[in-house]
């Protein structure tokens, strides 16, 4: 890369001009912040300002820049030179915007006008333009475990996006559970009939895909790398592996039906004439087209009663929430479609469906009405015991609309029972844990990471992201989920779901090839280079890493795999040493952007505070507090972080050493509900925050000093409050004893 | 923005709320060329007006801001505002569409600095709460919009009021001769992510939402209880402004039912069961929610969240689809009447506000659509033709996570296409 | 288990309504959503509203319903059919449950709507036009002579009143007016008979 040659301009657009010396800014840029050019511009963002930038970049080799201007999250298609490393000083939004437009603020206005120039300067001269990942590989193809619904349909939509893919299967032949059924429930206009599968016609076109490399009767053995280069050792049924290069895996692992037998009090075991819902398309399927026996002796079936979540939404105090604590959506349509079997065949068997809420969103209700038209009955009550009664069943139950107890027989009894996700190990729970276990857990991956064999579950065993507006969003980068394995569904969902995460696979291998990051990052080029010399083989950043990134060489040393990361900066923050970074963000670019404010002395009554703000949420919260003209304390100096957890508490000592009076650091929502984007990053920050009180004491100093926030995008209104009361609560303490000792 | 740009490897996704973003956004970041059309000036659609999400409580802006960010940092999307499409022709591979583009008459050398809006004294119903405030006719939709840029309601056009945001302005970016354009553009496939619109609780004679101030829809007292909102976050009443504590939600408003929308809108159960938590968010132990419903469909892990709901003492549940409401004009309380199933018990009970849970009605009801677009009988895309799809609540009922799920899909369907035209034309 | 209990919650009697009640093959599309209960003004009156007796019918209640009183309170105002999600023609139902349960003599003994249809009926068939001072007579008297007086008596200014506006004729109490072909209408009303006993299971 050619010399650095710096250059800040200073935009006097917006009122910027009208509120702050652009003048002053732009000779604090030239003196204090070095830059060798200098240009005050009316209005940047215009074609004319943004020429003068793109000619000082062409013909006067400018290499990196700071703007002052708005805020980086505005103007960015304006501000769109990807050449050069770029600083933004928030000067509209993070300053004239956010203090009252009066001579009483003018001083402190400028002061922190000024600052920003300098810290942009700072941080600019520490940027590098990210290349993208070095060890970036090209492997597009895509390894889909399991041949069920969701597997065949991502193997074949990837096929059919021209990506070469292959599948893993355990059993003999393709189709998974769907393959037992003996209709679906319809996905099209009127919903009014049970449907074709449409499996075999999947499976043959799976089978026959020019695109598509079939193993049958295989598991995984291991797998190796990061996205664009895993290597994948499948085990055959021979005991012979082969391994296979890929880009992407696609999880597509299926449920198991929970356990009949768990459910004695429904009947289960004790009378064969009590079956779950697999059970019985099995009998459907073995009547061949007459008509369904009873189990028991072979008799004539003339009442069937379906019993819905069974073992399912169980938090009950009497059995303890020993059952599954969810409801598995699909059981209501297939009950009712179940029902249909019977009556399609003949209208003369009543067929009752016992349930509490019944559960059929959208174009379901169709299909709800289909049912009743054909005569299948419904019945809003509490099924209490089920008991053989000689070769009839009795079902005992609340009526819930007509409130009263009623016993009554069936010829057979559906229980509909709910989805066991098939997502491999828990990798949360201790070895130690896992050793007293009698069924020892089997993993589905073999991951050879460092963090665990399979991919992280979210609740309930499975593997969901816990992101609303993005559901792909697995921990394990490069490696997807869909199907029931993610979250209970029927296969309408499961042919959505499993497309979806073909298309994110596809993404996964794109991104790596051109050594970019992913979600919620994605193109971001940059990415983690460590100096392992400076390296103390803590351990913290392979183990804090949220995404399992990073493992471990036989001398304990990290090895990190770029194209897994997210490009947080959880390990940055974690690293004891310092030894981590980016080209564009490392401990260096906020570093030196605190220590590059002018201190005020300890008498200016001017307290200096810092905010360590989440890019994602708290950063806009300021800005959009801004851009409401709610105004906050002059004393603040905002820095975006790419995530809380990238805060290494060198900063903060940097910080109180250079005179700093507090800092505050906002982060987003840590615990259950956690709304950090990096699942882990504020947690990680909180924990070692909570360390952070020791070295305030050492350093003779109130704990209040540093105080850590939770701060939503939304908190508009509260943003500015909490930095209030902080400034008030430092005017309290008083001023920081270490100014000017640094 | 000009015609040239786009060619038979474009994806042209229709809507920029956060399906059509998604669908965009996954495809762009797959290298492919799209161009996003939004009829509104800003993108978001409706999650941008919603306060939280279900079942995290969480803040729908937090991931806007991050698709915004994915946005802001992809050069292969190209982003209309404004434009609406009047007529799509071709086939798979090969279609032009037409997209009208409405005046905004503001240029993109806006910078959002506010400076028109403050010399504007005309104002207009604030589409972005439901009409429940005002806002000045020269605008940014809200906090979030993209793009960052000012909008003129054509009202003041022409006026002194007009003449007075371009007087105001400093760069030159208002353009009072704005004309609405039509653009044509060549594309490969179309995803068309239209989103849906809340029923129109007004036809639901027996609650009289036309009648009764204090009977609102779900989707006004989303913004109500958001602190951005026309309230600033306090749950009044709209009559008296009288603090609202004892609260009805009222289910299946419009939905399952074959007098109004046939389907089963998905979201409402759950709206309700979060919009309970605002309740007790704003009031404590004080408030007081009540669940009118005929079946609580808390869906899959939902279920956790009903649960919960129902250990909080502050809400109740009642199975009976409300019969009437009629307004208390002593007090103002609005008074429904009805059955509770469990058991038959006539209830006539005094609420400070009853919240309607209106049904989820797909957008591209009663437009005109190519002829290859076939509709179910609630509206919602059943096919879309060879290259078209559908994606989000166009599809169907469905809520976030499962719209961005069913946009992903979509992507990777218009991606097949695009693929697929790529390698005929190498062969 | 007792018989009575083994019977419940089959479809026989739900069978029976589709098939022998008018509208009755509606009953098994109720949701039980409840609208139609709470949307019925006389709803406090009766013991039990449609949406019950529509899971009555489904849990094979049908002793309990063909004896009710409830569906004898239907006014026919149709709030419940036009507020049905499921469009039921609920109020037709209503009607329909009455005259099955009456032709099978369950309908409940004295009950004031159906013993005022039935003189209704009566005194309509018999010239095929409603002869309106028998009718008032009947209706009078019919629990018993004094109370028929009584009657009589407070309803004497409307009576008169009546007469005055020739709503009324006291003529009338000789017989009164009468269709053209009273021997065609008894041969049309006793086809339909035939018709309706075949359809509801009433043939012999």
């Amino acid at each position: 890369m050619a010399e650095m040659k710096t250059a800040a301009y200073i935009c006097s657009g917006c009122g910027i001009g009208e509120r702050v010396s652009t003048a002053q800014m732009a000779k604090i840029a030239q003196k204090e912040g070095k830059m060798a050019l200098v240009r005050e511009h009316a209005c940047l963002c215009d074609e004319s300002g943004v020429q003068t930038i793109k000619d000082d970049i062409e013909k006067e080799a400018v290499t990196h820049i700071v703007l002052a201007a708005c805020s980086r999250r505005v103007k960015t298609e304006a501000f769109n030179f990807p050449t050069v490393a770029m600083a933004r000083a928030n000067i509209r939004e993070g300053v004239i915007w956010s203090q009252p437009e009066d001579a009483e603020h003018a001083e402190t206005t400028q002061e922190m006008a000024d600052d920003y120039v300098r810290m942009g300067c700072a941080e600019v001269k520490k940027m590098k333009v990210p290349e993208g990942n070095p060890n970036r590989a090209s492997n597009k193809r895509i390894l889909v475990v399991g041949g069920g619904v969701s597997g065949m349909t991502s193997a074949l939509e990837m096929a059919e996006a021209g990506y070469d893919t292959v599948l893993v299967e355990k059993s003999g032949a393709l189709g998974g559970w769907a393959a037992e059924l003996v209709k679906r429930v319809p996905s099209q206009q009127p919903y009014a009939d049970p449907a074709d599968t449409g499996v075999a016609e999947l499976a043959a076109k799976v089978a026959a895909h020019p695109r598509i490399a079939l193993h049958l009767n295989s598991t995984i053995a291991q797998t190796d790398g990061a996205p664009g280069r895993f290597s994948v050792s499948i085990a055959q049924e021979s005991g012979a592996t082969v391994t296979e290069e890929v880009g992407a895996l696609i999880q597509a692992t299926g449920f198991t039906p929970y356990d009949m037998m768990k459910l004695p009090e429904l009947g289960a075991g004790k009378s064969p004439n009590v079956v779950d819902q697999l059970g019985l398309e099995k009998l459907v399927k073995a009547a061949n087209g007459g008509a369904v026996k009873r189990p028991s002796d072979g008799g004539e079936v003339k009442r069937v009663v379906f019993i819905q979540c069974a073992g399912q939404r169980d938090e009950s105090q009497e059995t303890e929430g020993r059952h599954l604590p969810y409801c598995s959506g699909h059981c209501c349509a297939t009950s009712i479609k179940q029902a249909m079997y019977f009556k399609d065949a003949n209208p003369d068997i009543d067929t009752m469906v016992m349930y509490t809420d019944l559960r059929v969103p959208g174009t379901g209700e169709d299909f709800y009405r289909s049912g009743q038209q054909k005569g299948v009955t419904f019945t809003k009550g509490k099924t209490s015991s089920v008991e053989a009664a000689g070769n009839a069943c009795k079902v005992s139950f609340k009526d819930l609309i007509l409130n009263e107890d009623v016993a009554i027989e069936a010829d057979l009894v559906v229980l509909a029972t709910g989805m066991v996700a098939n997502s491999g190990m828990n990798i949360d729970i201790p070895e130690e844990e896992v050793e007293k276990m009698e069924v020892k857990p089997i993993s589905i991956l073999n991951l050879n990471y460092r963090q665990g064999k399979d991919m992280p579950q979210l609740k309930s065993g499975f593997t969901d992201s816990h992101f609303i507006c993005f559901p792909y969003e697995t921990r394990r980068t490069g490696i997807y989920a869909a199907g029931p394995v993610r979250r209970p569904m029927d296969m309408t969902q499961a042919i959505e779901d499993a497309t979806g995460a073909a298309m994110k696979a596809i993404q996964a291998v794109e991104n790596a090839s051109l050594g970019r990051a992913a979600h919620p990052r994605s193109g971001d080029l940059s990415y983690p280079i460590v100096r392992l010399e400076g390296c103390t083989q803590c351990k913290r950043c392979t183990v804090e890493c949220p995404f399992g990134a990073i493992d471990e060489d036989e001398k304990r040393f990290p090895v990190f795999n770029e194209s897994r990361c997210r490009r947080c900066g959880t390990c940055m923050g974690a690293c004891p040493v310092r030894v981590i970074s980016f080209e564009n963000y490392s401990v260096d670019t906020v570093g030196m952007q605190i220590k590059s404010v002018d201190m005020p002395d300890e008498f200016s009554e001017k307290p200096r505070i810092l905010i360590l703000a989440c890019e994602n949420d708290a950063y806009p919260a300021l800005d959009m507090a801004g851009l409401q003209r709610k105004a906050y304390s002059a004393f603040v100096r905002a820095i975006p972080v790419r995530c809380l957890g990238s805060v290494n508490t060198i900063w903060i000592t940097d910080a109180l050493n250079g005179g700093w009076d507090g800092v505050m650091m906002m982060g987003c929502k840590k615990g259950d509900d956690y709304q950090c984007h990096f699942v882990k990053g504020s947690e990680m920050a909180s924990y070692r925050m909570s360390k952070v009180d020791d070295t305030l004491k050492q350093m003779g100093l109130e704990t209040e000093r540093v105080a850590t926030y939770e701060v939503a995008i939304t908190d508009i209104e509260r943003v500015p409050q909490l930095i209030n009361d902080y400034a008030e609560k430092i005017k309290e303490i008083g001023m920081s004893p270490m100014k000017g000792f640094a | 923005m000009s015609a040239s740009i786009a060619t038979n490897q474009t994806i042209l996704v229709v809507g920029g709320g956060i399906s059509g973003m998604t669908a965009a956004l996954e495809a762009a970041e797959c290298g492919k060329q799209v161009i996003l059309a939004e009829k509104l000036p800003t993108l978001g659609g409706r999650t941008a007006l919603l306060y939280r999400y279900f079942p995290k409580m969480c803040h729908p802006v937090c991931g806007l801001e991050i698709n915004l960010r994915r946005l802001k940092g992809n050069r292969n999307v190209r982003v209309l505002t404004m434009a609406e499409v009047s007529a799509i022709s071709g086939t798979r591979g090969d279609y032009t569409a037409t997209l009208k583009i409405a005046p905004r008459y503001v240029n993109e050398k806006c910078t959002g600095c506010g400076d028109c809006g403050k010399a504007v004294t005309a104002e207009i119903p604030n589409p972005f709460n439901y009409g429940l405030d005002k806002m000045k006719a020269a605008y940014l939709p809200h906090g979030m919009a993209y793009p960052q840029r000012y909008v003129l309601d054509p009202s003041i056009v022409g006026t002194p009021d007009g003449e007075a945001a371009k007087a105001a302005c400093k760069v030159g970016a208002i353009d009072l001769g704005m004309q609405e354009e039509t653009i044509e553009l060549k594309v490969g496939a179309v995803v068309w992510a239209t989103g849906w619109k809340p029923y129109d609780a007004a036809k639901i004679q027996p609650y009289g939402y036309d009648r009764f101030a204090n009977v609102i829809t779900s989707v006004e007292f989303e913004r109500m209880c958001d602190p951005h909102g026309p309230t600033g976050g306090k749950i009044l009443r709209p009559s008296d402004g009288k603090e609202a504590k004892n609260v009805a939600f009222i289910q299946c408003a419009g939905s399952r039912d074959e007098n109004h929308l046939r389907h089963c809108s998905r979201i409402c159960c759950m709206a309700s069961l979060k919009q309970t938590q605002y309740v007790r968010e704003a009031w404590g132990d004080e408030g007081k929610s009540t669940i009118y419903y005929i079946d609580i469909r808390a869906i899959d892990r939902f279920e956790d969240f009903y649960q919960m709901v129902q250990r909080d003492s502050t809400v109740s549940f009642i199975k009976s689809k409300v019969a009437k409401i009629v307004q208390d004009e002593k007090t103002g309380d609005v008074v429904l009447h009805g059955v509770d199933t469990e058991g038959y018990k006539r209830y006539a009970t005094p609420h400070d506000l009853a919240v309607l849970a209106v049904g989820m009605e797909p957008s591209i009801k009663g437009v005109s659509l190519p002829a290859d677009i076939v509709l179910d009988s609630s509206g919602f895309i059943e096919t879309a033709g060879d290259g078209m799809f559908s994606a989000g609540c166009a599809t169907n009922a469905l809520d976030v996570n499962r719209a961005v799920q069913n946009a992903t899909a979509a992507s990777l369907r218009a991606i097949q296409v695009i693929n697929k035209t790529a390698s005929m034309e190498k062969a | 288990m007792s018989e009575q209990a083994t019977a419940r919650y089959t479809n026989d009697f739900l069978r029976e309504v589709e098939k022998n009640v008018e509208e009755g093959h509606w009953v098994k599309m109720c949701m039980q959503c409840g609208v139609c209960a709470g949307s019925c003004p006389l709803g406090s009156a009766w013991a039990h509203p449609p949406q019950e007796i529509f899971m009555m019918i489904r849990a094979g209640k049908r002793e309990e319903v063909l004896t009710s009183d409830s569906m004898w309170m239907c006014t026919s105002c149709y709030n419940c059919m036009v507020r049905c999600p499921r469009q039921l023609p609920i109020t037709h139902i209503m009607h329909g449950l009455a005259n099955y349960a009456h032709r099978l003599g369950l309908s409940p003994k004295g009950q004031p709507t159906q013993a005022t249809a039935t003189l209704f009926w009566n005194n309509l068939i018999k010239k095929g036009r409603v002869n309106e001072l028998t009718f008032s007579l009947a209706l009078y008297f019919k629990d018993g002579f004094v109370q028929g007086i009584k009657n009589a008596l407070n309803m004497q200014a409307v009576g008169f009143g009546l007469m005055k506006a020739k709503r009324l004729n006291p003529m009338e109490i000789l017989g009164g007016h009468a269709v053209k072909d009273q021997a065609g209408l008894k041969a049309m009303i006793a086809k339909a008979r035939e018709i309706e006993d075949r359809k509801k299971g009433f043939a012999k």
